[in-house]
């Protein structure tokens, strides 16, 4: 056991500054910052939206997806991705199955660890992506820092093989379950960005959740006009 | 020097990931009551809450303040690593039946006095 925890800390650490001084990829890097936990009876159903405003236009990306656990540690989650495009075009884009492993209990060691898994094939495309990588949360009193680290790579006749990295980061103040400012980074091919973002909760009865998030990052790196507005519906049941 | 304070970094955070919980404190969820139903700790240490669900149902141990959740199988134990937590309160409850599922862990200077049913 020791030599896996010691074998994940190194593994997330030498990704992170592969990832610090190679982060690359390209299409739109402000998704969600995922949390390594995973709840044994947990169904969801989840909405996502993101709006890419750049000077040649807007690109507005949906998302919707459903899923659960189907075990202790693991939860399994499909989606089906719609996209705008700058011509105003609104259409099917993508699906997508997305795996979450809890590695660690939380609390145990120093940071909780998860892994990430995803495979997306593009609608009426012969291109593919696949994505692996780790998610990372560590506690600081009323303050949780959650770090994901991916390796992405497509493939397809419709696509130049490729790898590509990115890298995620969420600094949350756990002020009120209905109000969790925080402040987001995203770093990609070409793209670093950062802005505010906040997260809430609202609980009915039972293990019935509302879970809601949302950021505004502006892109810094590049003189050009970059903004990405993220918002994110989690109904668990 | 960067080099230095890096390898610095790493074996620092590779002590601190080895750094187990030591404390544990034993908590029965009987007829969806916790007991004890107060467990008092001590502050900056981490401690693990061990949960034993004699229901006949599962529940969810929920807290915010604690920042955990955690589901409490029936007729077994289950662990909940908390802290360090700093001097104060930091109530839980129980996600299926929020009305008498219902505790609290005080973090103290003085710690481990324990329970209060």
């Amino acid at each position: 056991m020791k030599v896996i925890k010691y074998c994940l800390n190194i593994a997330f650490i030498a990704f992170c500054l592969l990832l610090t001084k190679h982060a690359n990829a390209d299409g739109i890097v402000v998704d969600k910052v995922y949390h390594p936990y995973v709840l044994p009876f947990e169904r969801e159903f989840e909405w996502r939206l993101v709006s890419h405003q750049t000077d040649s236009g807007n690109i507005l990306a949906q998302r919707l997806g459903g899923g659960g656990a189907i075990s202790d540690t693991i939860a399994v989650e499909g989606f089906i991705v719609g996209e705008r495009d700058d011509n105003g075009d609104f259409g099917l884009k993508a699906y997508e199955i997305e795996l979450r492993w809890q590695l660690i209990e939380q609390g145990k060691l120093w940071a909780d660890w998860g892994a990430l898994f995803e495979l997306e094939k593009k609608h009426n495309e012969d291109v593919y992506e696949a994505t692996s990588g780790f998610v990372l949360e560590k506690e600081f009193g009323k303050t949780s820092l959650t770090m994901n680290a991916f390796l992405v790579y497509e493939w397809g006749q419709d696509i130049q093989n490729e790898w590509e990295t990115e890298f995620r980061a969420q600094y949350r103040y756990r002020y009120r379950s209905a109000f969790q400012p925080a402040v987001e980074v995203y770093v990609g091919e070409d793209f670093f960005g950062i802005g505010p973002g906040f997260i809430g909760l609202y609980r009915f009865e039972g293990q019935k959740q509302l879970k809601w998030e949302a950021g505004f990052i502006t892109e810094v790196s590049q003189s050009e006009k970059n903004h990405s507005f993220r918002l994110a519906l989690e109904f668990e049941f | 020097m960067t080099k230095r304070l890096f390898n610095q970094f790493i074996c620092c955070l590779l002590f601190l990931s080895f750094n187990a919980a030591s404390k544990e404190y034993l908590i029965i969820l009987k007829d969806h009551l916790f007991y004890p139903s107060q467990i008092i700790i001590p502050t900056n240490q981490k401690v693990k809450l061990l949960i034993e669900n004699q229901d006949s149902t599962p529940e969810e141990f929920d807290s915010f303040d604690l920042n955990r959740e955690k589901v409490l199988y029936p007729n077994r134990k289950s662990i909940i690593y908390i802290g360090p937590l700093s001097k104060g309160r930091y109530d839980f409850f129980g996600e299926f039946s929020p009305n008498t599922a219902r505790g609290v862990v005080i973090a103290t200077d003085k710690g481990d006095q324990n329970v209060d049913n």
